[in-house]
């Protein structure tokens, strides 16, 4: 009988498999689940590190994460996504926006800073020239009522219900006598049509780019863009992956790039424990007009002292005039000294989209 | 030295021997699914060493099939199997193909045994190794080859046993009738 169970079972064991055929694609498939592997493997990783709290960096790029960047970048955008969404009606995002910009390929750069906060319905932004002195303060409180400060022209104005910034990127340039305004500031370059209906922008992360122009660009049907806002838009239009890690003002933080191949690169830094963006890089791809734009976030809990950074202070002295005067104003300090066969202007538009009316 | 291989060469080796392979991994696993997806993480770790694997790749992805289904591989799909097993069950039937269904009965009794022992009923009964080899794929002792294949080989002369019992207790029955 022994001899007899062993000849069974070969037989059965025969039996239970004589159909079976290996699939085809082994290989394939096995290379795929290797890499499959090793990018969630990466993500465990990180999460582990978060858990652990650890401090030492180094920064190392992700195994396997280039190979596929969705995988990874799947896991932490969507956290990523959530913290904002969380952080959006709670907390105040302030931004320091260093630019540093050409008008033309090869012309000197020129840098500018900006500082600006958002919260809810609320903003505000101060821009300073390349010697650092201050240029504009413009913002909107709650109830609507927009105020701009010129400080070179020591005026001030102030209109209600002009609605937001759309998006603050210009939709056209403006028009100051008939001649359009050279741009001044961030100028990325063709527009590629983005996922998921996203807007044909470079990158949605230029949504939180100084205009570089005060006013532009406004629409009262337009909903509040605020940092978290503009920074969702940003994650959910660009597809970025996970490049690893690094250090950001001495903190760590788990760096997201967007898709090489495109004509502006877009990084964004994020704090593991909060999964918050404390910094963004949007920079022109090589033969572009040269810029970079940096937008350092911080996150504050709106206490009193932090709500007062959201409104913006006249200077005594300043002398009110009409929205329409202190922007062409603005705009024309902006500009410089105009070439000598243009004449000065007579007149002043804005865009047609921009929510004003052309004053003469 | 090793010299770098191609994945033509591993692509030539698996269209000859991969079939053979999967039946090995069926029968230590107990499904179709979960063979495949064992052969797959074997042949996945063979490729990442394959540019530099110096020997019988065949021989490698045979040890990393018994030593993932011995480490406890798929351990969350075990209770599934169990349950299409029993499912299943392993009643005697009363006609003709007795001989046949006793084999199945076999096999099915072979996927409830611990793996260590199952393992080594495949290498011994269908791999056709001996002791000492199976005890080298295993990289164990040969004594302990022996032990787990003789208590595996018990169970099954069991089962044959109460299988011709009942067989010939049906055929009293169904005479009687």
């Amino acid at each position: 009988m022994n001899n007899d169970v062993e000849s069974l079972l070969h037989e059965g064991m025969e039996r239970f498999t004589k159909d079976l055929r290996a699939p085809a694609g082994l290989i394939r498939h096995a290379a795929q689940r290797r890499r499959r592997r090793l990018a969630l493997r990466s993500i465990a990783g990180s999460v582990a590190v978060l858990a652990a709290g650890a401090v030492a960096l180094v920064a190392v790029v992700v195994p396997g994460v280039a190979d596929n960047p969705a995988v990874a970048s799947a896991s932490v955008v969507k956290r990523v996504d959530k913290a904002l969404s969380a952080a959006e009606p709670g907390e105040i995002a302030q931004v320091t926006v260093t630019t540093r910009a050409a008008t033309e390929p090869g012309a000197a750069t020129k840098t500018t800073t900006a500082q600006e906060w958002s919260y809810g319905d609320q903003w505000r932004s101060v821009s300073y020239s390349s010697a650092g002195h201050l240029v504009y303060d413009e913002g909107s409180s709650t109830s609507s009522v927009y105020t701009l400060v010129s400080y070179p022209t020591r005026t001030w104005a102030r209109q209600r219900d002009l609605g937001r910034p759309a998006g603050l990127a210009r939709p056209s340039k403006p028009v100051v006598g008939g001649h359009p305004v050279r741009n001044l500031t961030v100028h990325p370059g063709p527009g590629i049509l983005g996922p998921r209906g996203c807007e044909p922008t470079s990158g949605a992360v230029r949504l939180l780019l100084q205009p570089g122009l005060p006013g532009l660009g406004f629409s009262a049907s337009a909903p509040p863009k605020t940092a978290a806002k503009a920074l969702r838009t940003a994650i959910s239009c660009v597809i970025f992956a996970v490049a690893g890690r690094d250090r950001v003002d001495g903190n760590e933080a788990i760096e997201l790039k967007s898709r090489p191949g495109s004509l502006i690169t877009e990084t964004i830094w994020v704090t593991p424990g909060t999964d918050l963006p404390i910094r963004v890089v949007v920079r022109s791809a090589a033969g572009e007009p040269a810029f970079r734009v940096t937008a350092d976030i911080a996150w504050l809990p709106p206490t009193t002292q932090n709500l007062a950074k959201l409104t913006v202070t006249i200077p005594a002295g300043f002398r009110r005039v009409s929205l329409a005067e202190a922007i062409g104003l603005t705009v024309l300090h902006l500009q410089g000294p105009l070439p000598k066969r243009r004449p000065l202007p007579k007149r002043i538009c804005l865009p047609a989209d921009a929510g004003t009316t052309c004053q003469h | 030295m090793a010299a770098d291989r191609s994945a033509a060469e591993l692509e030539h080796f698996l269209a000859e021997r991969a079939d053979h392979l999967l039946r090995t991994a069926v029968l230590l696993t107990g499904s179709k699914e979960a063979g495949e997806d064992l052969l797959q993480t074997a042949v996945e770790r063979l490729l990442r060493r394959w540019r530099r694997f110096d020997g019988d790749p065949e021989g490698y992805l045979r040890r990393t099939l018994y030593n993932l289904a011995t480490d406890g591989y798929r351990r969350a799909g075990r209770w599934r199997q169990k349950e299409r097993l029993l499912r299943t069950g392993l009643r005697p039937t009363q006609d003709a193909t007795d001989d046949v269904d006793l084999r199945d009965a076999l096999v099915r009794l072979l996927l409830q045994l611990p793996v260590r022992q199952r393992a080594v009923l495949v290498l011994r009964y269908w791999e056709q190794l001996t002791d000492a080899e199976t005890a080298t794929v295993l990289g164990c002792a040969e004594g302990t080859v022996k032990s787990a294949g003789s208590r595996g080989l018990a169970r099954m002369r069991e089962l044959a046993d109460d299988w011709s019992d009942t067989a010939a207790m049906c055929g009293q029955w169904g005479n009687g009738s």
